[in-house]
């Protein structure tokens, strides 16, 4: 008996012992995570974009609220003077940020008073807490919030993600904007605090301690004040467009929505990224009840969460020919010594094979035939007569003859090719989450978007219209404004298509310099420079040039110190009012950007795009800001 | 008359000078292990909730003194006076029994096992142990010649009664011990092992049977197949196990240094104080400790058996079995189960747990070794 219980005990605190001991200390010690204090967004010149706060946050536990929920949510009415439906909604959250056993922030800055209410009515209102915690802060409110982002718990996706090891259940993350793209160099190494507990829980002091690593400041390329210039041109840019009439709808511009980039061509850093209407990024500090997020960012208020610069896909109207043209150049469609009519019309040609076919005819956009003119003109004056006939050539050689079909060639789409050199149809991949690819339409496309979903899109055979349509962007072609600008960068900085990005370096908190953006520019464009800046040089006529589409828009600017080339752009969306489009070249003081504007349902692109461009073109070299004035509608 | 009770008297002379110091400085040894085990076990969780830290180590400190008086008045009498009231006292002890499953009785964890007196808890099936011992020694000292198997059965029959009582209430732990006493009285009686062998069958069919019509309560189940089988059974009889386990393994040789267990100080450990007291020692006083404590009930138990090969009398003989039998039997229970190589019952440790009743009754079965020791000369 004896020597039953003895050979056990030498088992056990002798051959055994190290297990045990590390087992009871593992019961005795928690380990509580201290946050780490997320790193700070800066602009370019130093200026706070985003910072940390303590704030008296009022949080809800809907686990420990239980049955009470109903009474709490009351008293926590009467006490914030918010209803009670409300609160109760906000505690579901519209976005579902928030894991059902996580404190969720109902409201954020509330007052001493309240937090005392809560902390001595603590038995009453089960579940309520009131805590100081940092919260992201902005100091120059709105602005760049499309750009910065917001945060929000881990979502499950992310939490399967291996890029997120370590992060728990009811983390929180960037979910959108730098907040979301530079999460990992923000978010900092959370802390840890020892307490020894009893088997209660109960604390009974701190043994040990390992300080959160705070996370890395991020320096943005964008500078603040040209990103509250290019904010403010479009905002009253579209302001004055909706007491515009506009003839063809028979009523005033909508002008329900806007976006405006601004870049530098020669390494694809963003100065400013402007996406109207905006929001206020710290609501995104709390939870949000369904209803408000509807009312605040619904579509009827035009969706304004969405960054309409990368994830905003438009037709580029006539903003595309400049591409066209250089692809015609480079393939010997067109000349740079030739002249070519510029009739109101033009009448596809005369199908030999089918004499019964309809014949298709194309209008200008004005009645009026504008006489002869070369390529340089006809962008600046932009004669959509002029490019049909470039893509019935295009057309033309879409055709395989029998012998090529017989080594396995489909079809010949160069145009096609061209344009995706200019990085058209897919994404710029640009250091933002949720961008858009836009569309370069081509036969593969068309015929597999037919068989995908032949109800709604009941043609899949590639026609000479498609080709004809393209030349002037329009069809099935979508960009996204920061696409265009990464292609106007092209033409600008001699075919070299540049990444852009947001990101300038990220540095400790101690100011230490961890990495650098590296510009990625690479000559991708294979057209001959001279042919580049030829049209370049043509588009300075856009704005410059009697006659031209821009010409009014930029009366009055000082040339002879910046010098502006551009292309308007009026994009065809029906049943909407016409969307307006203006693509900008500066250079001046040294100085070069890539402007480009897009306003929708903004009418002409001379109406309303190209004044708001003209104004951000003006503020970046420090001119005086012309007034918004009516502007005659031209394309 | 009188001339009995002079030499009663002078007899009670010449015995005091035969009381065994050994035994009862094992007694008490264990029982101021138990103090300091107890103290460890408990300041703690009472300082956390405001009240005394001391006051369990107070009230078995104040078990301890009344247990030494009722130790002088067990050994104080002629153990041989024991044999005449044998009768009265095993009877009173199972309507005791009875009676505490009754409502004056105390209820605890569904279980019905205390009389609460004057804010102390009496538990019958402490005070039954040693009236059955008394028992079993008056009626096999009365058997001529060898051991019948009817005589087996009979002895069986009068543990049986108490046995079952107990294990109503349900105190399966206590059963055991009745067992135990039975077994330990018989073999030193000289039952044949044909007749023991008869006995266990018996005992198992019934138990068995006991099993299939529900007698045996859940709880009881789940500890029972904690020990047979952990992976089936429920969070909270694993727990108990676990941890007893690992306050026992964390102590090491040497153990953490008294009052320095992680698991003693932060409870982790439940019932410390009492069913599992040995976890305390385990982890505070190591291996070293532990042996101690084991070296101290050896020399408990071989001066019990002493007093059982001294006695003048079979009477006394059994007396001192049946009791020997107890203590070994609860030492082993419950240090196994704090071990983990005995399924968990409600045995506490002789003279360590915390607990009036079990200190008095251990208290006084010393008091009748040292009775019947003190006298075998007379």
């Amino acid at each position: 008996m004896f020597a039953a219980l003895t050979t056990r005990l030498w088992f056990l605190q002798v051959l055994a012992a190290e297990q045990f001991r590390n087992e009871a200390k593992d019961n005795a010690v928690r380990v509580v995570e201290v946050p780490a204090p997320r790193g700070v967004i800066r602009d370019i010149n130093g200026t706070q974009l985003v910072n940390n706060k303590l704030r008296l946050v009022l949080t809800v536990n809907r686990q420990e609220l239980g049955d009470d929920a109903e009474r709490v949510l009351m008293e926590l009415s009467r006490l914030l003077n918010i209803p009670a439906d409300e609160l109760g909604a906000r505690l579901d959250d519209a976005l579902k940020r928030y894991y059902v056993f996580t404190p969720v922030p109902l409201v954020v800055g509330v007052s001493r008073n309240v937090a005392l209410f809560v902390k001595e009515h603590h038995d009453s209102l089960p579940g309520v807490d009131v805590l100081e915690l940092p919260v992201r802060d902005y100091p120059l409110g709105s602005v760049g919030a499309h750009v910065l982002g917001y945060l929000g718990q881990i979502s499950k996706e992310k939490l399967k993600d291996p890029g997120f090891a370590g992060y728990k259940p009811g983390d929180l993350v960037g979910i959108s904007g730098v907040e979301g793209a530079y999460e990992h160099d923000l978010a900092g190494t959370p802390g840890l605090t020892k307490y020894r507990v009893n088997s209660l829980g109960q604390n009974l002091g701190q043994i040990g301690e390992l300080r959160p690593q705070p996370g890395n400041d991020v320096v943005l390329t964008i500078d603040a004040d040209v990103q509250e210039l290019a904010e403010n041109s479009l905002r009253a840019g579209i302001m004055h467009a909706r007491t515009v009439y506009d003839s063809s709808s028979g009523a005033d511009l909508n002008a329900n929505a806007g976006a405006a980039v601004v870049l530098d061509p020669e390494t694809g850093a963003i100065q400013a990224m402007a996406s109207f209407p905006s929001f206020d990024p710290s609501l995104f500090t709390r939870s949000m009840s369904s209803r408000e997020y509807k009312r605040r960012f619904g579509e009827a208020r035009s969706s304004p969460l969405l960054n309409r610069v990368i994830a905003g896909q438009y037709p580029p109207g006539s903003t595309y020919k400049p591409f066209v043209a250089a692809s015609a150049l480079q393939r010997g469609i067109v000349t740079t010594d030739r002249y070519y009519p510029c009739p109101g019309s033009w009448t596809a040609p005369y199908n030999e094979s089918d004499p019964s076919a309809t014949q298709y005819v194309f209008n200008n956009w004005t009645p009026a035939s504008l006489g002869s003119m070369n390529i340089a003109t006809a962008l600046a004056k932009s004669c959509d007569t002029i490019f049909y006939p470039m893509g019935y050539r295009y057309w033309d050689m879409y055709y395989v003859n029998p012998e090529e079909q017989a080594h396995g060639v489909t079809s010949h789409e160069p145009l096609q090719r061209d344009l995706g050199y200019f990085g058209f149809g897919s994404p710029t991949r640009v250091d933002l989450p949720y961008e858009d690819d836009g569309r370069v339409p081509d036969a593969e496309w068309k015929r597999t978007t037919h068989e995908a979903y032949p109800d709604s899109f009941p043609e899949g055979q590639w026609f000479p219209g498609d080709d004809i349509l393209m030349t002037i962007g329009q069809g099935d072609t979508l960009v996204t404004p920061l696409q265009l600008a990464t292609a106007y960068g092209a033409i600008e900085d001699g075919g070299k298509v540049c990444v852009p990005h947001v990101l300038d370096h990220v540095e400790s908190p101690d100011d230490t310099l961890v990495r650098r953006y590296r510009p990625n520019c690479r000559r991708s464009v294979h057209i001959d420079p001279r042919y580049l800046r030829y049209i370049r040089d043509g588009l300075t006529g856009t704005v410059s040039t009697p006659g031209a589409t821009a010409t009014a828009a930029f009366s009055g600017f000082p040339f002879g110190e910046v010098s502006v080339a551009g292309k308007t752009g009026t994009a065809q969306v029906p049943p909407k009012q016409d969307y307006s489009w203006f693509a900008a070249m500066t250079d001046g003081h040294g100085e070069k950007h890539v402007v480009v504007v897009l306003v929708e349902q903004g009418g002409h692109g001379a109406t309303t795009a190209a004044p708001i461009a003209r104004n951000i073109i003006e503020g970046l070299y420090g001119l005086p800001l012309t007034q918004f004035t009516d502007i005659a509608g031209t394309d | 008359m009188d001339l009995a009770a002079g030499r009663i008297v002078a007899s009670e002379r010449r015995a005091i000078r035969h009381v065994d110091p050994v035994l009862i400085a094992a007694a008490i040894g264990l029982a101021v292990i138990g103090l300091l085990a107890i103290y460890s076990a408990t300041h703690q969780s009472l300082a956390a909730v405001g009240l005394d830290p001391g006051r369990f180590v107070k009230r078995q400190l104040t078990f301890l003194a009344v247990a030494l008086i009722v130790l002088m008045l067990a050994a104080s009498f002629d153990y041989r006076l024991l044999k005449v009231y044998a009768g009265i006292v095993y009877v009173s002890s199972l309507v005791l029994l009875v009676l505490v499953r009754t409502p004056i009785g105390t209820s605890v964890k569904g279980a019905q096992r205390w009389f609460e007196l004057f804010g102390f808890q009496l538990a019958p099936s402490e005070v039954a142990k040693l009236a059955l011992i008394a028992m079993l020694a008056a009626f096999l000292s009365e058997v001529r010649g060898e051991l019948t198997v009817q005589d087996v059965f009979r002895t069986a029959a009068l543990a049986a009664v108490p046995a079952l009582l107990v294990f109503l209430q349900p105190d399966l732990g206590s059963s055991i011990v009745f067992a135990a006493i039975l077994v330990g009285v018989l073999v030193v009686a000289g039952a044949r092992a044909r007749y023991l062998g008869l006995l266990a069958l018996t005992a198992v069919v019934l138990i068995v049977a006991g099993f299939q019509v529900g007698l045996v309560r859940e709880y009881q189940i789940e500890r029972l197949r904690a020990f047979l089988d952990p992976a089936s059974v429920s969070e909270d009889a694993l727990h108990n196990r676990e941890q007893a386990e690992i306050a026992i393994g964390s102590g090491g040789l040497m153990g953490v240094g008294y009052l320095k267990g992680s698991q003693t100080n932060l409870d982790f450990v439940p019932e410390q104080h009492t069913d599992f007291v040995f976890t305390v020692v385990g982890e505070e006083f190591g291996f070293a400790g532990a042996v101690v404590l084991l070296s101290l009930y050896g020399l408990l138990l071989w001066r019990a058996l002493r007093v059982a090969m001294l006695s003048r009398d079979p009477f006394g003989t059994y007396l001192a079995a049946g009791i020997a039998s107890m203590l070994a039997l609860q030492m082993f229970v419950n240090v196994g189960m704090n071990i983990g190589i005995m399924p968990i019952t409600g045995i506490p440790l002789p003279f360590v747990s915390y607990g009036g009743s079990s200190l008095l009754l251990n208290f006084a079965a010393v008091g009748l070794l040292l009775n019947v020791h003190m006298r075998r000369f007379v």
